[in-house]
């Protein structure tokens, strides 16, 4: 009997031991614990873009300027002192000397620098704002071609002479001292601090990145860098919070940087990001109080608890839109010539969409129906352009104009979305169905895991598919600049000069209300020309308790979790 | 039995190995190469890289190399969640999905064998009935259904345990039961028939005959013999735990292997497919030898190396 008692015995013990290597039942119980918007994709500042990890961010670093955490406005951040010359072309940062990297090193203006570097010799998707810096686009276009030219050398077999890389010193960026960097800019731009404020100008630290660099094929430059420098305990971050865990599709768990230069006014000490990929079980982790802020409650059930009137459910017009692309390239990924290369079927697609049912029975959080592509209203004295609007027979007619009567010949076509969001796939459905009775043609779905859908659209790799943009800072720029085409976020591939020439005007125009007014104009005729079609402006959807207290409710729906408190009691 | 347990030792390399080449080529056959997808293109220099460092030029050399790196610990990246290594992701997610699949089983064992002897015992009354019924529920039910049921019961109505996230023990709780009830079941099942079979012995009766108390003959003397087939029941119990894991970590929004295990598939990600397949492999063998040895070890006249010479 002895024996056979020892079977449970060892399966408990067993039990025991796995219980711990699972790392569970143990642990303290963060002081902020939340749900952000879909898994992350990197903390690489480099390359990133997705509003969860941009919220990350904004809790790891902190740039020159960062956000008020009431009213999200840029306030000084690592700078104490800030100079702007007469001209209001230089700008010269003083940096706080208690700012500090989280492993204690004291941060610079190399720091700046390196970042700032970095972001012109390796373009991510927000190099194109660096553009405002003196000199910064010429350098970023040199040293593409220098990298091109070394490739070529490398291949002929490394005869005559190596090429030389373009000099740095011609950037508008140097640092006078370890505590001092002064900035030159091309023109006066008014929302530069907001700029300042924004992740790609955040410092980064290549002390902890060094050890990653992935050197060119000729060992000459730096090519990028492995992504395991972003994983615990390598990534070194100079704000408020310091990167303690990244387990994979499971949580991020951050710790107050004891190293903060303003560490005493850091409420929350210890926050868990969670991740659950299923709607319904981040509403139940919520509801069963593990979980204190839903930063992204799906729209089904929003629309549900707002029935129900939950006084917990808060609703945010959002500084975000949701919109179709098309893609633009001269064939589609498969080979096929692509129809949407003609702008009057991007139009008739446009044309062919009834955007009212979208609203009323898929997000059903009365999210205004949009025909633009900034939001109307979020700009004070931005005049929005029309939009397209509804007309299914002239959408008809335009089809049959570019050569596909009633939709015969048109090739069959598939929406692309990421699932995991349910009304991503609704709405497609939605759509399909106009577009199959508007214009006769016959489409697929393929909904795919939101990380494999990043790298589809940002390869091109999709007939039309859905996006949205968020703003990121206090001008309609924010938008525009989007479908330059040299910007890295131009999902479509839509090049069109005219509207390149628009936004350089507004750039160096130095009337403000001249400025918005090219940038109407730019908008509208990207609308008319439609690689995009506006659906709604989004909606944000919290989910909090009242106890909680300092989550912003702000368009942009960002966050500064320092000033975050959860009363516990 | 150290030459048993040798031999069975020395078969693990050539089992794995085989299920290796299965799963390799099953993989592989299936439209869209790991390395050339047909629908996504890796960035070309990341290619060369990963090509040169997997030997994937050609798919026997793939083949080929793969294990030598696997045996050195390196599982290689995940093809298809960029900058994550399949070490890295099933560092995360397999102790989750062992520890799930060990509550279970622990659960249906001693629930399981506890409710078969008494039905047996009682075997025509009330419980008999009830458990048969609950039995049937158990081992028709998939386990989504229960997992929900669960849910609404205990979290939704009662409010006694969380029904999402992993990490505390009572977050543990409703997903073992869930994935329990299935083995529970058929081990109740088990338990019960041989009991039976058991109760009716000469020598139980023998010992009721001189005197010993009904529940020590029923749990000292019957239950001991009624318990080896249930006990040989465990290893392909803890395959189908282990393996049938993938639904339950979906409800309760668990991230352990199984949702990998899918996943990795329908995402055609060749690493991720063979690491997780090899690391369910090595356990399940590792827990079957466990079994055949703890055979031997409750019934001595077993001689467990008689089945493998």
């Amino acid at each position: 009997m002895l024996r056979l008692s020892l079977i449970p015995l060892g399966l408990l013990v067993l039990l025991a031991g796995a219980m711990f290597w699972s790392g569970g039942a143990v642990e303290r119980r963060a002081d902020f614990t939340f749900i952000n918007r879909g898994e992350n994709k990197t903390l690489d500042l480099g390359v990133m873009s997705w509003m969860q990890d941009i919220r990350l961010a904004y809790q790891l670093w902190e740039g020159l300027y960062t956000l008020d955490p009431k009213t999200l406005e840029p306030i000084p951040g690592v700078a104490d002192r800030i100079e702007l010359s007469a001209d209001k072309t230089v700008y010269t940062f003083h940096i706080r000397p208690t700012a500090r990297w989280s492993d204690g090193k004291p941060l610079t203006s190399g720091d700046f620098i390196f970042g700032w570097r970095r972001m012109l010799e390796q373009p991510g998707e927000y190099t194109y704002l660096f553009d405002y810096l003196k000199g910064a686009r010429n350098y970023e276009d040199a040293y593409g071609k220098w990298k091109e030219a070394l490739a070529a050398w490398d291949k002929a077999k490394r005869q005559g002479s190596k090429p030389i890389a373009p000099d740095f010193g011609q950037v508008g960026v140097e640092a006078p001292d370890r505590l001092t960097l002064r900035v030159t800019l091309e023109h006066p731009v008014a929302y530069f601090p907001s700029l300042c404020a924004y992740i790609p100008f955040f410092p980064q630290y290549e002390p902890c990145m060094k050890a990653f660099a992935q050197l060119d094929s000729t060992g000459t430059y730096i090519a990028s860098y492995d992504q395991s420098f972003t994983r615990p305990p390598n990534l070194v971050s100079n704000g408020p919070y310091a990167l303690k865990e990244w387990s994979f599709k499971r949580r991020v768990r951050l710790t107050a940087s004891p190293h903060y230069w303003n560490a005493g006014a850091v409420q929350s000490r210890v926050i868990d990001q969670i991740y659950a990929d299923d709607a319904l079980a981040q509403f139940r982790m919520y509801e069963g109080g593990g979980v204190d802020w839903l930063a992204d409650v799906d729209g089904d059930m929003a629309a549900d608890l707002l029935d129900k009137g939950r006084k917990d459910l808060h609703l945010i017009p959002a500084f975000g839109t949701y919109f179709y692309d098309f893609n633009c390239n001269p064939t589609l990924p498969n080979g096929v010539k692509n129809p949407f290369a003609d702008a009057r079927v991007r139009r008739a697609f446009s044309m062919a969409i009834d955007k009212r049912p979208i609203v009323e029975n898929v997000t059903r959080t009365g999210e205004p129906i949009a025909t633009t592509y900034i939001p109307r209203g979020v700009f004070a004295d931005y005049v929005s352009p029309p939009g397209i609007a509804y007309q299914p027979q002239e959408a008809a007619r335009l089809l049959a104009e570019a050569g596909y009567r009633g939709g015969a010949g048109f090739p069959r076509v598939r929406i692309l979305f990421n699932n995991d969001f349910t009304q991503h796939g609704e709405v497609a459905q939605v759509i399909r169905r106009q577009w199959q009775q508007t214009l006769g043609v016959v489409l697929d779905l393929e909904g795919v895991e939101i990380k494999v859908f990043g790298d589809r659209l940002h390869q091109h790799e999709f007939d039309v598919c859905r996006g949205s943009w968020y703003g990121d800072y206090d001008d309609p720029s924010t938008f525009t600049d989007v479908y330059k085409s040299t910007s890295d976020n131009n999902n479509p591939a839509w090049k069109n000069t005219a509207y390149d020439e628009l936004l350089e005007r507004a750039a160096v125009e130095p009337d403000q209300h001249k400025r918005l007014k090219i940038l109407a104009d730019a908008e509208n005729l990207m609308l008319e020309d439609a690689p995009i079609v506006p659906l709604f402006q989004y909606v944000g959807r919290y989910l909090y308790r009242d106890n909680v207290q300092g989550i912003p409710l702000d368009a942009r729906q960002m966050i500064m979790m320092q000033s975050v408190k959860v009363d516990r009691r | 039995m150290f030459r048993f347990l040798l031999w069975r030792l020395a078969q693990f390399p050539l089992i794995l190995l085989i299920i290796y080449v299965i799963t390799f080529l099953l993989a592989w056959v299936a439209p869209g190469t790991p390395f050339e997808q047909t629908d996504r293109k890796l960035n070309p220099v990341a290619l060369e890289q990963l090509k040169q460092q997997f030997h994937a030029e050609h798919w026997y050399t793939f083949l080929a190399y793969y294990p030598v790196k696997m045996v050195g610990g390196d599982l290689g990246p995940s093809l298809v969640y960029k900058g994550w290594s399949v070490n890295d992701i099933l560092f995360t997610s397999l102790p989750i999905s062992v520890t799930l699949g060990l509550f279970a089983m622990a659960i249906a064992l001693i629930a399981g064998s506890f409710v078969g002897t008494l039905a047996a015992v009682r075997r025509g009354g009330a419980f008999d009935y009830a458990s048969l019924f609950a039995a049937l529920v158990g081992i028709s039910l998939p386990g989504f259904v229960v997992a929900g049921v669960l849910i609404v019961l205990f979290s939704d109505k009662l409010h006694w345990l969380p029904s999402a996230g992993w990490g505390t023990f009572r977050q543990m709780v409703l997903p073992a039961v869930a994935l329990s009830l299935m083995p529970l079941a058929y081990i109740a099942r088990l338990t019960r028939a041989s009991m039976i079979d058991v109760l009716n012995a000469d020598y139980v009766r023998t010992a009721r005959a001189k005197g010993l108390a009904r529940e020590a003959v029923i749990w000292r003397h019957a239950f001991r013999n009624a318990f080896l087939p249930v006990f040989s029941f465990l290893g392909p119990a803890a395959a189908a735990t282990l393996t049938g894991s993938f639904v339950v970590e979906k409800v309760f929004n668990i991230n352990g292997l199984g949702q990998h295990f899918v996943n990795s598939v329908l995402n055609r990600d060749q690493t991720l497919i063979l690491g997780t397949v090899m690391v369910y492999s090595l356990f399940l063998l590792t827990f079957n030898l466990l079994v055949d040895i703890g055979y031997a070890f409750i019934d001595p006249r077993i001689d467990v190396t008689a089945k493998a010479m």
